[in-house]
């Protein structure tokens, strides 16, 4: 039995030593993180818009993990991140747009990169604390590209001039969006 | 009336029994004997005669399916009859291997499963376990997992859990076969114990004559299936035919007796009989001696060089600077107690455990620096202490076919059938291997090492459950391979094989091999460890440790 | 001592409510009570040596999980540092604290559960009830050690023969699949023999009794009284929601009300009950000791 508790040990150190390897050891101090350079809006630049919404959490208050009801993690009107113009660069994603704006703005996000979902694409699971299931079980995030649900994911669907992005709360596998979605998601 | 008849009856009788197993000749012909309350009856037969199927047969609960005819009366009243209960508590059965009666992991609950069975009142159940544990010393192990114990605290554990069921009579098939001489020897007392104090009817089939004689009333002799002869203990050795195999196996005396062919004499039994009788008869030949054949020297090829050995860090040593060396083509037999580390000598022998200090060499070169296989190819051979775990097919046959399978150029069907009649275990290659008994498996697991032509045989207690007509048949091949080149060590608790076969003997004690000498001198200068004809002939004569020695020092005096 | 004389039934009631809590409310003091009434009570019955022993296993598994954590769970509103660009969060440094504990604590009272229920009080628990499984558990126990000995020996009987080589892992695995089937042939064979064991003393007729039953005792039921009052009285505290803590994304304060505190001194007692026992019958056994005179 000795030997069995100290071959565990070992394989449990070594599986989280390679998985620090493979992962990287870039480590940032929070004000180096949120240090990003944000490109300045010239008359010449192409934008885009970004808004982050939860309003359907107001709808379904009983439901919301207790942990976020307090602490104005929901903010009353529903609105996390104002429709904001952002500059776009070239061959941006809806996925490197969010992450440059949480990082400026300083929203709280957590993802699960794209080489680690079986889609192949990056999944936001929480953005300014709410998480996936924060909220029922069919409670998640999912974006819109002017207005309509992009067949593509976050990490590969590209932007062009103009495009309106809004990264909207469900809580009810998209069935509880506001009309004007409702004929985009199944 | 129904009382009266039962008063009257024997125990036991078996009417014109014959049996068939499903598609064999009968194993059983015509069987006819009775077994009165109280007898201590001794079954015996070579190998084969159908000692087991009978005694299977008269315990309800196991009987083998097959053909049979013929009537068993328990009490006048068919077997058949009998009411469950009744049948299962008044007759008990104990078999061969100690590990095989055993169900629960607990000694405790061992002992009670037969009454909870028969839904005997918790609170009985309890009495009568406190009683028969007291009655077996079993106090002490009581608490212990029944894996724990030994083969011989096991077989008691066997016992004792049927005694609890109070039965009237006890069936035991070769109770002692896997057992230690001493072991053996408790067990039986034990037997012979519960015979007279208890008045239990004992009908038990074993080899082990020379223990067994002096304590049965009445000696069975099975041959084929038939019943050859009843008589008591005394008068079976003039009554069996000359030429019959189980002479070999009679006790030491009757074997003397038998050789020097006194007419008239009363044929001793004993040790303290057969001396009793040479000192009437040839006490002129006093001081008569044999030649001790000097050992000779030889090419060593295994060798232990004060040779260390514990098994954890904290468990006492097992060797203590044990050395020993095997001379080309000799037999070495090393005798010693049980759990002394004479098995775990064999095991860094044959390289499967390695000593702490010191060091083996096997033709010269260190056990360590040959590499797994290496070692059966230049010819090392193990039997190891459970057969049965030589055997991984469903036939004997198949593993057979699988060592030879390299080791012997050309036809492999055909050696693996010239070894089967050499070791005369022809009709067992079809069988599957776990359905042998203990002495059948130990013949092939024999045939399978000599298959691969071992040059260094390593044999842990190679004559366990053979009788002894095969005991004479492997003393021949012994010799046979010895000719041929073959070094052998044997570890064994048979003192009058190991007198027979080994050209020197030691005893293992203490964690060392202790001066090994010729067994002439081995077992003549021993006064407790050897073999009972040298028991016998010890002030009489000197070096006879074996009954023909006896015979020709007694002849060749009378000449 | 009282772990051997409390019906076996008592102890199995006390370990499943002490780990139900354990590993069902997430409150940092509950989790304290459990860890320290674990530890001290594994303590008290292996022995300091073991104690220590053990802690040279279970300390440095408590580091890792503790580390594990944050590294991959990056929740929580207050970050310290970025990782790849991912937040290493005080909350998920300190969920990983907690859970480092909790599995400590269920590891200790497992041990120890391990070590009161021999199988002799298992057979004693089930064999009331349930007098099959307790058999049957019993022949399990029997057979598995038999079965490695069966498979070391065929092991080494192959080895010897030079039929399994083992100069690599390639060698052994094959080596392995070849004694398989043969290891099945083997169970099969001794669960014949051992069926026939049976039948032969009995097995199979109506009415089977049970030797291995014991009753509840006065003291039994007294301890099973408190036991399941402390017990009850926690859940109650829990399913009123008066021990509910979080970790995310803030941590939450330590529910304080009358309601919790009940939750909190009736865990803390369940936890270091055995343990005082342990103590009480120590010091009683000294007290009588001193009482023998010496001659």
């Amino acid at each position: 039995m000795k030997g069995f508790k100290k071959d565990l040990l070992i394989i449990f150190a070594l599986v989280l030593l390679v998985a620090v390897l493979i992962l990287g050891t870039d480590i940032q101090s929070v004000d180096e993180y949120y240090l990003t350079h944000i490109d300045d809006i010239g008359p010449d630049s192409e934008t885009v818009t970004l808004s982050i919404r939860c309003d359907t959490v107001l709808a379904n208050l009983d439901k919301l993990d207790p942990a976020l009801r307090e602490g104005g993690y929901v903010p009353e009107d529903g609105i996390i991140f104002p429709e904001t113009k952002l500059v776009l660069r070239e061959g941006d994603t809806v996925f490197d747009i969010l992450s440059r704006a949480t990082r400026y703005y300083r929203i709280q996000m957590e993802y699960q990169g794209a080489d680690e979902t079986a889609l192949g694409t990056a999944y936001v699971e929480g953005l300014g604390n709410l998480y996936q299931f924060s909220c029922g079980e069919g409670s998640g995030w999912i974006f819109f590209v002017n207005g309509k649900r992009p067949s593509e994911g976050a990490s590969h669907c590209k932007l062009a001039d103009g495009d309106r992005i809004e990264w909207i709360y469900t809580c009810r596998f998209g069935a509880d969006l506001p009309d004007h979605y409702q004929g985009v998601v199944k | 009336m129904a009382s009266s008849a039962k008063e009257n009856s024997p125990l036991l009788r078996v009417e014109g029994l014959t049996f068939a197993y499903p598609g064999e000749i009968s194993a059983l012909a015509d069987l006819s004997f009775s077994l009165s309350a109280g007898e201590f009856v001794l079954l015996t037969g070579v190998s084969g005669c159908g000692k087991s199927t009978l005694l299977k047969l008269l315990k309800r609960e196991i009987a083998p399916h097959g053909k049979r005819s013929g009537e068993i009366y328990w009490e006048g009243a068919p077997l058949s009859r009998l009411d469950d209960r009744d049948a299962a508590s008044l007759i008990g059965y104990v078999g061969q291997d100690p590990d095989s009666g055993i169900v629960t992991d607990k000694v405790w609950h061992e002992l009670s499963f037969g009454l909870e069975n028969l839904g005997t009142d918790p609170a009985v159940i309890r009495r009568r376990v406190g009683e028969m544990a007291s009655y077996f010393g079993i106090t002490d192990w009581y608490r212990r997992d029944t894996d724990s114990l030994s083969g011989g605290q096991k077989q008691i554990l066997n016992l004792a859990s049927i005694l609890v069921m109070q039965p009237k009579l006890l069936i035991l098939d070769e109770p002692t076969a896997q057992l230690d001489p001493i072991a053996a020897a408790d067990f039986l007392a034990t037997i012979h114990k519960l015979n007279r104090e208890l008045g239990i009817t004992v009908l038990v089939c074993e080899h082990r004559m020379e223990e067994l004689f002096p304590m049965a009333d009445r000696v069975l002799v099975l041959d084929e299936g038939k019943l050859l002869l009843s008589a008591s203990p005394r008068e079976v050795a003039g009554l069996l035919p000359k030429a019959h195999p189980l002479h070999s196996g009679l006790p030491a005396a009757q074997r003397i007796f038998a050789k020097l062919a006194c007419e008239g004499a009363t044929p001793p039994l004993t040790v303290r009989e057969g001396r009793a009788y040479l000192e009437s008869h040839y006490a002129h030949l006093k001081g008569a001696k044999l030649p001790v054949v000097p050992v000779t020297e030889g090419e060593t090829v295994l060798e232990l060089d004060k040779v260390w050995f514990r098994y954890t860090r904290n468990s006492p040593d097992l060797l203590q600077e044990a050395s020993l060396s095997l001379r080309k083509s000799e037999c070495f037999a090393l005798l010693g107690g049980n759990g002394s580390g004479k098995t775990t000598l064999l095991k860094l022998a044959s390289g499967l455990l390695t000593p702490y200090k010191g060091e083996v060499r096997v033709l010269g070169k260190p056990i360590r620096k040959y590499r797994s296989g290496e070692l059966s190819r230049v010819g090392v051979a193990l039997l190891p202490q459970s057969p049965a775990a030589l055997f991984l097919y469903d036939t004997v046959e198949k593993d057979l076919l699988e060592i030879a399978k390299g080791n012997i150029a050309g036809g492999n069907a055909d050696a693996v059938r010239a070894m089967a009649d050499r070791l005369a275990i022809a009709s067992l290659l079809a069988r599957h291997p776990y359905d042998l008994s203990g002495g059948e498996l130990q013949k092939c697991a024999l045939a399978k090492l000599l298959l691969a032509s071992p040059k260094i045989l390593l044999l842990d207690e190679p004559t366990k459950g053979l009788d002894a007509a095969y005991k004479e048949h492997l003393v021949q091949i012994f010799r046979d391979l010895k000719a041929d080149g073959v070094t052998i060590l044997t570890v064994t608790h048979d003192l009058e094989f190991a007198a027979k076969v080994a050209d020197r003997a030691a005893l293992f004690f203490d964690g060392e091999v202790l001066s090994p000498d010729s067994p002439r001198t081995f077992f003549a200068g021993n006064h407790f460890y050897t073999t009972a004809t040298a028991r016998i002939s010890r002030d009489l004569f000197e070096g006879a440790i074996l009954p023909d020695d006896v015979a020709q020092l007694c002849r060749g005096g009378a000449q | 001592m009282s772990r051997e004389r409390l019906h076996p039934a008592v102890w199995m009631t006390y370990y499943l409510l002490v780990l139900a809590v354990a590993m069902f409310y997430w409150n940092p003091l509950l989790q304290g009570f459990a860890l320290l009434g674990g530890m001290l009570y594994f303590a008290a019955i292996a022995g300091g040596r073991a104690f220590l022993s053990e802690l040279g296993f279970t300390l440095p598994l408590a580091v890792l999980v503790a580390i594990t954590n944050p590294l991959f769970s990056h929740a929580g509103a207050t970050p310290l540092f970025f990782m790849n660009g991912n937040p290493i969060t005080l909350e998920a440094v300190l969920y990983g604290i907690l859970l480092a504990g909790m599995i400590l604590s269920v590891l200790y009272w497992c041990k120890c559960l391990s070590m009161v229920m021999t199988t002799d009080r298992l057979l004693t628990l089930f064999g009331g009830f349930l007098p099959k499984l307790a058999l049957t558990f019993s022949m399990t126990l029997r057979f598995f050690p038999r079965l490695f000995r069966q498979m070391k020996a065929m092991e080494a009987a192959g080895k010897t023969s030079g039929l399994l080589a083992d100069d690599s892992f390639f060698d052994r695995l094959r080596g392995r699949m070849k004694l398989l089937p043969a290891l099945i042939g083997w169970s099969l064979e001794r669960a014949m023999e051992t069926s026939a064991s049976m039948k032969a003393r009995g097995y199979g007729l109506p009415g089977r009794t049970n030797a291995v039953c014991r009753k509840m005792r006065g003291e039994d039921v007294v301890f099973l009284a408190v036991i399941l009052l402390l017990g009850g009285l926690t859940l109650l505290s829990g399913i009123l929601g008066d021990l509910s803590f979080w970790f995310y994304p803030r941590i939450s304060d330590l529910p304080t009300g009358g309601i919790s505190l009940m939750g909190y001194v009736s865990y803390g007692l369940l936890c270091f009950l055995p343990v005082i026992l342990e103590w009480k019958e120590w010091y009683q056994w000294h007290l009588l000791r001193k009482k023998i005179p010496l001659s």
